[in-house]
């Protein structure tokens, strides 16, 4: 028998495969997609009741980015740890591919993920808080919500394969995650209220999510190799 | 002749604990060496360290002559392994969870691929089945066909026969025997002594870390062997 042939595949298409890989899984279980969205639903629907009249857009906005990151923490918790079930990691681990694919292909998964939660609520938020203003400006919003999930996921997925293989993972997630990703949180949050009522200037917020984006893309890029080591 | 892999004082620690003491090993293209030893020994720790899984603390591991470094993507393509997990995903089916392998692998004709490996490991009527449904014996034998997906001429095998029942441990023994063609290398370790003697060309025990015995099949009966091995237990035993 001839042995050891074949041509590898190159970096984005091993990238793809594991992108499309998860998503196969979540078609056929949607218990990730499910709860992200009622989370994000049920926080959404709470922030409603808290106010009587009309939500300020920062609030309205504030809310909306609260609930995305919530929902997303419920995402990127599993992220990994579908990964260590069956050892699926090692599998993924002796493939023939730089280990930095396994971390791309894991962020593009969660950003997929996190992305679907937000444009299903978009529609219910509008008729939730009465506001048909949301869609004025769709581009701009489309464009946000990627920068935003962007670093959400970014950040969220390196530290979820950092923190798989503790047994407090499910708390140690969002410690880690909620003081790292405020800035942007913070930045998203202004920049949507701006989409929604223009005022002042938001290019410094722009500026901040981008950096943000950048670092958190590289960074893991580098370290990757060393997280998932045994 | 160039050792198709090469163990050279190969230590590894995890914290205070050594798990390999600077463990020696030259295997030879075509061979099929078992390893035995008692539980601790060193054995999944020395595959997961072959096989790139772990690092190692000191010594190094060559392969066909050149030494595995963090870049060794090319090497990886040459190595299949079973190991105590499945490495399957329990939400894809069987056919799925091998299409994610043979893409990775750059496999040619994966469909047809997968088709030949599902008939031959007797799945092919569970294909389209989620694995999360299959089996001890069933995922076993899907795992060997994950393993030999990409056709790689050395073989990594965790204790393979751990929870079979009897068919499924004839099952695999029918899969191990075609595929020992002469050009394929096996390292496998096993708590089994028959089992191991029966695929062996070469034997070896491993012990608190050590290679304490490594002889050509052919130079020891299957009960010298297992006087060996016992006596190596033994020592292992606490004393009351």
């Amino acid at each position: 028998m001839e042995v050891g042939k074949g041509k590898r595949a190159g970096f984005l298409r091993q990238v793809f495969y594991i992108v499309a890989k998860d998503f196969r899984a979540e078609l056929r279980t949607k218990e990730l997609f499910n709860s992200m969205f009622l989370f994000a639903m049920l926080a959404l629907v709470i922030f409603n009741f808290s106010f009587a009249g009309k939500m300020p857009v920062r609030v309205l906005s504030g809310a909306m980015w609260v609930s995305f990151l919530f929902a997303s923490v419920l995402g990127l918790n599993r992220s990994f740890v579908k990964e260590h079930e069956k050892g699926c990691i090692e599998g993924l681990l002796i493939a023939p591919c730089e280990r930095s694919v396994i971390y791309f292909g894991k962020f593009l998964g969660n950003l997929l993920f996190i992305f679907l939660v937000e444009l299903i609520a978009l529609p219910l938020i509008s008729i939730f808080f009465s506001r048909s203003e949301i869609f004025s400006k769709p581009f701009e919003l489309a464009g946000i919500l990627v920068l935003g999930s962007f670093a959400i996921s970014a950040i969220g997925t390196i530290l979820s394969a950092i923190t798989v293989n503790t047994r407090t993972r499910e708390l140690l997630l969002p410690i880690l995650l909620f003081p790292l990703i405020l800035p942007v949180l913070i930045a998203s949050v202004e920049v949507t209220a701006y989409i929604f009522q223009p005022k002042g200037s938001i290019i410094q917020w722009l500026r901040l999510i981008g950096i943000y984006d950048i670092i958190f893309i590289i960074v893991p890029y580098l370290l990757f190799d060393y997280v998932v080591e045994e | 002749m160039t050792p198709v892999i090469e163990v050279d004082r190969l230590e590894k620690s995890f914290g205070h604990k050594k798990a390999l003491r600077g463990v020696n090993l030259k295997v030879f293209e075509g061979e099929f060496i078992v390893l035995f030893g008692p539980n601790g020994a060193g054995k999944t720790t020395l595959l997961k360290s072959i096989s790139t899984l772990i690092r190692p603390t000191r010594g190094r591991i060559l392969f066909k002559g050149k030494e595995i470094d963090d870049g060794s993507i090319s090497l990886r393509e040459t190595i299949g392994l079973v190991s105590h997990n499945t490495l399957l995903y329990e939400d894809l089916t069987a056919f799925e969870n091998l299409l994610f392998y043979a893409r990775m692998y750059g496999v040619p004709n994966p469909k047809q691929k997968i088709e030949e490996l599902l008939h031959m490991v007797g799945l092919y009527h569970r294909k389209d089945d989620v694995v999360r449904t299959f089996s001890r014996g069933m995922l076993q034998r899907l795992t060997i066909a994950r393993a030999i997906l990409h056709d790689p001429p050395v073989l990594l095998l965790d204790e393979p026969y751990t929870g079979l029942d009897v068919q499924a441990m004839k099952i695999l023994d029918d899969l191990l025997y075609n595929l020992k063609d002469g050009l394929r290398t096996f390292i496998m370790t096993s708590h089994d002594i028959q089992k191991g003697f029966e695929h062996a060309t070469r034997l070896a025990i491993l012990h608190s870390g050590e290679i304490v015995f490594d002889k050509k099949k052919e130079e020891i009966s299957v009960l010298e062997f297992e006087e060996e091995f016992w006596k190596w237990v033994k020592e292992k035993e606490p004393v009351f």
